[in-house]
């Protein structure tokens, strides 16, 4: 057991015209154990490409995970691919990365652009074995990992950006590897780093991708505990428990809500000062208290995060609204989203008298509600979340 | 003086952000920004009241863009 994580992204962008990506990222397991990450690129594009690479990920994912012979894996996809009338093969590349406890990283890479392996920020060559498996040259690494390792897998649609357009040859996997060196940042997400590829790509291909384009990354990160308190507790002589409970965690602190903030300044005899700029007409502003990393208002803050939760899940959002403003929903979704691998929520079960009234539209079942869902978001953007009721 | 002016989920939703508005505009039209201070605050207790502000140790709830010249006229103006 190390201090580590793996933190997962991708971004992908369709192909003009199409609705669906030939493109596909799969990712199964934890950080806590065994990680394994397929990005599949199906042959062609639209619903024949996606059907290819939605099976080819699937496959070799659980096969991997369940600690399968790469042999065994590509078989498989042989004998289970369905073959395209017109072309007569059934195709996808496909490229592995398979995390074991934070400490070793396989790679195996079939036909797409090879991964790039960043350490310290800066590009590095690994060793690569080829392998033949059936009538395919299989390539195969294994690295030892270190924090701030970052690898980064993309399918073609990406060296082969601004084709004809802004570029003469497209992007080659050498500007890209230049890209990644000068974006790199030690806190930057897996999930930013891929948007801010694509997002790159998408411009070189002047909105009008040629092709499915997809970056996925892997980062190891340090663990990262954010915990947020929403909420008194249903009975008021909790209080000092639950304060005390919540203080005394490891990691940054978030508060939320108007009474839970006043009760947690109490708590730390400090004073709680509103701050009266409104970044966000409809985000409510946010406070200082001494010992809190964040103090925001409650139902309204939180439900704005829930949709940023939302957009940053869908594979194809490249514009992360809240990556660079100020307002509370947008700190909390920095830290949550970006910052946190292990989060801890706090929810007091206290109903708000105030807030029973039927022309308000919050009330204590949307509360509950509300984390509910961002705690299902954050599962999803596989972080490990613990939620206590008091 | 000092004046608080809520900025909980209630006095938010309710319209907050313009009464803060209007109270800064009204500061600055009598040129009273040096003698009143404007601050936010999470919930007064007053929910239920629409925005709710606090001049001094007053509670005054139920503050609109309608009623906020005369709120501003009967509790800032009258007092200083």
């Amino acid at each position: 057991m190390n201090n580590l994580w793996t933190d997962t992204g991708y971004v992908s962008i369709n192909k003009k015209g199409e609705q669906l990506c030939g493109d596909k990222v799969e990712i199964i397991g934890s950080s806590d154990s065994c990680l394994t990450l397929v990005l599949a690129d199906g042959l062609g594009s639209g619903v024949k490409a996606n059907i290819l690479s939605t099976l080819t990920s699937k496959i070799l994912s659980t096969m991997i995970d369940a600690g399968m012979s790469i042999e065994d894996c590509v078989d498989t996809i042989v004998k289970t691919l369905p073959v395209c009338q017109v072309r007569k093969v059934a195709y996808s590349t496909f490229t592995i990365i398979h995390i074991d406890h934070n400490d070793t990283a396989r790679i195996i890479q079939f036909d797409n652009p090879n991964v790039i392996f960043l350490r310290n920020g800066r590009n590095v060559d690994y060793p690569i074995v080829s392998r033949m498996v059936g009538d395919k040259t299989v390539l195969e690494s294994t690295i030892p990992l270190q924090l701030d390792d970052t690898f980064i897998a993309m399918s073609d649609g990406a060296i082969y950006a601004g084709v004809g357009k802004s570029l003469n040859f497209g992007w080659q996997r050498e500007n890209i590897v230049d890209f990644a060196e000068a974006i790199f940042d030690w806190s930057m997400s897996a999930k930013t780093i891929s948007t801010l590829i694509v997002d790159e790509c998408n411009t070189l291909y002047e909105g009008e991708p040629g092709d499915d384009t997809t970056i996925a990354c892997v980062k190891i990160k340090k663990r990262n505990p954010v915990n947020l308190m929403i909420g008194p507790p249903s009975d008021p002589k909790d209080v000092n428990m639950m304060m005390n409970l919540f203080f005394s965690k490891v990691g940054s602190k978030i508060v939320c809500g108007g009474t839970t903030s006043t009760l947690a300044a109490q708590f730390l005899g400090k004073p709680i000062n509103t701050s009266i700029d409104y970044i966000d007409p409809e985000i409510p502003p946010i406070a200082h208290v001494e010992g809190i990393d964040l103090v925001t208002e409650g139902v309204i803050t939180i439900s704005r995060v829930v949709e940023y939760a939302k957009a940053y899940l869908s594979s194809n959002d490249i514009t992360a609204p809240w990556a660079n403003r100020k307002d509370g929903a947008a700190q909390i979704a920095q830290m949550l989203f970006e910052q946190a691998t292990d989060i801890n929520f706090f929810v007091g079960k206290a109903i708000n008298p105030a807030h029973q009234n039927p022309n308000l539209p919050i009330n204590f079942g949307i509360k509950i509600r509300l984390i509910q869902e961002l705690a299902e978001y954050l599962k999803k953007m596989g972080k490990n979340i613990k939620v206590s009721y008091f | 003086m000092n004046i608080y002016i809520c900025v909980g989920s209630s006095c938010h939703l309710k319209g907050s952000y313009n009464i803060i508005a209007l109270m800064k505009e009204a500061l600055a039209k009598h040129q009273l920004t040096d003698k009143v201070n404007v601050s936010a605050a999470f919930c007064l207790g007053r929910c239920t009241d629409g925005v709710t502000i606090k001049v001094d140790d007053e509670i005054v709830t139920g503050v609109s863009p309608e009623n906020f010249d005369q709120i501003f006229a009967q509790y800032v103006l009258n007092k200083l």
